[in-house]
C-alpha cells in the first residue's frame, strides 16, 4: 500500500469513531452538532498527556475518552431536558464555546528544551509519540481498525441486547418508554457519556495521526459530516455510519475524480437522501431485509 | 387501591379534569365513563404522570404519588394501555415485550448476563406465556408496525401486563374492535382480575363496560356525575341525560 492509501484508510478509521458518536445518539433520538467538541477535547487531552507529560498512549487514550465521557455527560445535564430541535441547537452552541476555549488555551511546558503544548489558534505541535516509538503508518492504521473493530463489537453485543432495544425505543417514542418504566434521563445521559467517549478517542487517534491539531479543526463542520454520516450510511446497524465515512472520505475525498466537488457532492447526497430515504441507506428494513438473506 | 381526591387538571380555561373524588377498591374491575371529552383520558393521563395534576391528591395502595415521574409510577405498580395504539413499531413483537419487562423485580431475580442477552429461563418464559396470553406467539418475530390493529390491541395488552402491574388502566381497549374481538377481550379482562390484578376500564362500548365491571364511575365535563354499580349506572337518569341528552331522563 503507497502512503496516500494509508492515510485515506486511516482518515476513514478515525473519523468513524466519531461518525459513531453522532449515531449512538441518533439511536437513542437525540440530533447532536456538537461531537467535534468531544473529539477535540479527546485530541487535546491526549496531546497533553503523551506530548506535555510523557505517558504512554494507551494510558493518554483511556483518560482523554474518561475526560470526553465526563464533559459529554456535564453538557448534557442541562441540554437533555431540552427536546428535539432545541437540543440540537444547545449542542451546536456547547461545540463553539469548546472551540472557543481550545482557542483562549495556553498551556506550554518544557520537554526536552522545547516549547510544548496549546498555543491558542497557533495551535498544538509536536504530537508525536507514534513516531518517538518508531510505530509506522501501517501499523498505525492496524491500531486504529483494531480499535474500530473492538467498538464495532461493542455495539453489536449492545444491540443484541435489552439495552440495545430499549435504545431504539427511547430513540422512537420516549415518552412511551417512560410509561414503561424506563428512566429516560438516565438512559439519554448514559448514551451521552459513551458518545463523548467515543468521539474523544477518535480525537486522540487523530491528534497523534497528525501531530498537529488547531481549535479550526474542531469547527462546526466535523460535526455536520458526523451526523451526516450516520444519516447517510443508515440508522439500523453501527455498520451505518462506517459506510458514510467510506462514501464520503473514500469515494469523494479519498479519489481524484471527485476530490474538487466533495462538498457539492456530499450535499446533494445528503439532500437526495433525507427525502427518499430519511433514516439512510442501511435503515432498520433493510438491515431486517439483509439478515433474513445473509447466512 | 386508588385513590383520587379533589384531583383537577386544566388547560388554560379548559377544565378538562375538575375536581374528581374516585376510589378504587383493591382486586376490582371499576369502569370510567363517560360521553367524548369528559376527562377520561385526561385522568388516565394524570395518574401516570404523563401530565401532571393541576390540583388535587392521588394515593396508590395508601401513598401519594403524585410527584413521582412516570417511569417510577410503573415501577410502583401502574401499567397502562393507550387509546391511539402505541408501539416500539421498528421492534419486533417479541422485543416490545421485552423492553417493557424491566421491573424491580424482575432485575433481582436474573442475573446480570443473562439480562443482557435476553435470557434463559425466566424472561423468555414469561415472554412466551405473554404471547401465548395474547395470541401473538405465531407473530413473535413480526416488526409491532406490520401487524393487524386487533394484533396491535392485544399486543399492548400483553405489553402492559409485561411489568406485572398491580393495577392495570386500559385507555378504551375495544375502540374499534368487531364483537367477536370484543368478547375475547372480556375474557381476557376477566382472567386478569382472578389473578388479582386491579383493572380500571376506560371505555366507550356499553356492552363490554357492563359486563365485567364490578363498579363505575361517568364523567361529565371533567366532572363525576354519578357512581355505582352497572345497573344502578344503567338507571341512573344524569347519566341518560349525559349520553342520550336532555328529553330522555
Amino acid at each position: 500500500m503507497d502512503a496516500y492509501t494509508i492515510g485515506v484508510l486511516t482518515n476513514i478509521g478515525l473519523f468513524s469513531f466519531v461518525a459513531l458518536s453522532a449515531y449512538l445518539l441518533l439511536v437513542a433520538g437525540e440530533l447532536s452538532f456538537g461531537q467535534q467538541a468531544f473529539f477535540g477535547v479527546g485530541a487535546y487531552a491526549g496531546g497533553i498527556f503523551t506530548a506535555m507529560y510523557g505517558w504512554p498512549l494507551p494510558l493518554a487514550a483511556l483518560a482523554a475518552m474518561t475526560l470526553g465521557a465526563l464533559a459529554q455527560f456535564l453538557v448534557g445535564l442541562p441540554t437533555l431536558r431540552l427536546r428535539g430541535l432545541y437540543f440540537a441547537m444547545s449542542t451546536l452552541a456547547a461545540a463553539e464555546m469548546a472551540r472557543i476555549l481550545f482557542e483562549l488555551l495556553h498551556f506550554q511546558r518544557e520537554v526536552k528544551g522545547e516549547l510544548t503544548g496549546p498555543d491558542g489558534t497557533q495551535g498544538f505541535r509536536g504530537i508525536r509519540w507514534i513516531f518517538e516509538h518508531g510505530i509506522e503508518p501501517i501499523d498505525y492504521l492496524g491500531m486504529v481498525v483494531g480499535l474500530l473493530a473492538v467498538v464495532l463489537a461493542g455495539f453489536f453485543l449492545v444491540e443484541r441486547s435489552r439495552l440495545g432495544a430499549t435504545l431504539r425505543g427511547v430513540g422512537q417514542d420516549p415518552e412511551l418508554a417512560a410509561s414503561l418504566g424506563i428512566d429516560i434521563q438516565r438512559v439519554k445521559l448514559g448514551v451521552a457519556a459513551a458518545a463523548g467517549a467515543l468521539a474523544a478517542l477518535g480525537g486522540v487517534l487523530y491528534a497523534h495521526h497528525n501531530t498537529y491539531i488547531e481549535p479550526r479543526n474542531f469547527d462546526i463542520m466535523l460535526g455536520v459530516h458526523s451526523l451526516a454520516y450516520a444519516l447517510i450510511g443508515g440508522l439500523g446497524t453501527a455498520f451505518g455510519p462506517l459506510l458514510g465515512v467510506v462514501l464520503d472520505i473514500g469515494a469523494l475525498e479519498g479519489s481524484r475524480v471527485f476530490h474538487d466537488y466533495r462538498m457539492i457532492v456530499f450535499g446533494g447526497l445528503v439532500a437526495l437522501l433525507l427525502v427518499f430515504r430519511p433514516r439512510g441507506l442501511l435503515d432498520e428494513r433493510m438491515v431486517r431485509w439483509l439478515r433474513a438473506r445473509l447466512p | 387501591m386508588l385513590e383520587l381526591k379533589a384531583l383537577s387538571r386544566h388547560f388554560g380555561g379548559v377544565r378538562a379534569v375538575d375536581g374528581i373524588d374516585l376510589a378504587v377498591a383493591g382486586g376490582q374491575i371499576f369502569g370510567l365513563i363517560g360521553p367524548n371529552g369528559s376527562g377520561k383520558s385526561t385522568t388516565v393521563n394524570v395518574i401516570t404522570g404523563l401530565l401532571p395534576p393541576t390540583s388535587g391528591t392521588i394515593l396508590f395502595r395508601g401513598e401519594d404519588i403524585g410527584a413521582l415521574p412516570t417511569h417510577l409510577r410503573l415501577r410502583a405498580g401502574i401499567a397502562r394501555t393507550f387509546q391511539n395504539i402505541r408501539l416500539f413499531g421498528q421492534l419486533s413483537v417479541w422485543q416490545n415485550l421485552w423492553v417493557a419487562q424491566n421491573s424491580a423485580e424482575d432485575r433481582a431475580r436474573q442475573g446480570f448476563f443473562a439480562r443482557w442477552l435476553g435470557g434463559q429461563g425466566g424472561v423468555r418464559e414469561e415472554i412466551a406465556r405473554l404471547l401465548e396470553f395474547s395470541g401473538l406467539a405465531h407473530k413473535q418475530d413480526e416488526l409491532a408496525a406490520n401487524l393487524a390493529f386487533g394484533e396491535q390491541r392485544r399486543l399492548e395488552l400483553a405489553r402492559a401486563l409485561a411489568a406485572r402491574p398491580k393495577l392495570l388502566l386500559l385507555d378504551e381497549p375495544a375502540a374499534g374492535m368487531n364483537s367477536e374481538e370484543i368478547a375475547q377481550l372480556r375474557d381476557r379482562i376477566l382472567k386478569l382480575r382472578d389473578t388479582g390484578i386491579t383493572i380500571v376500564l376506560v371505555e366507550h362500548v356499553m356492552e363490554l363496560v357492563m359486563g365485567v365491571t364490578d363498579r363505575i364511575a361517568v364523567l361529565n365535563f371533567g366532572q363525576k356525575i354519578a357512581e355505582g354499580t352497572p345497573a344502578e349506572i344503567q338507571a341512573h337518569p344524569a347519566v341518560r341525560k349525559a349520553y342520550l341528552g336532555g328529553e330522555a331522563a
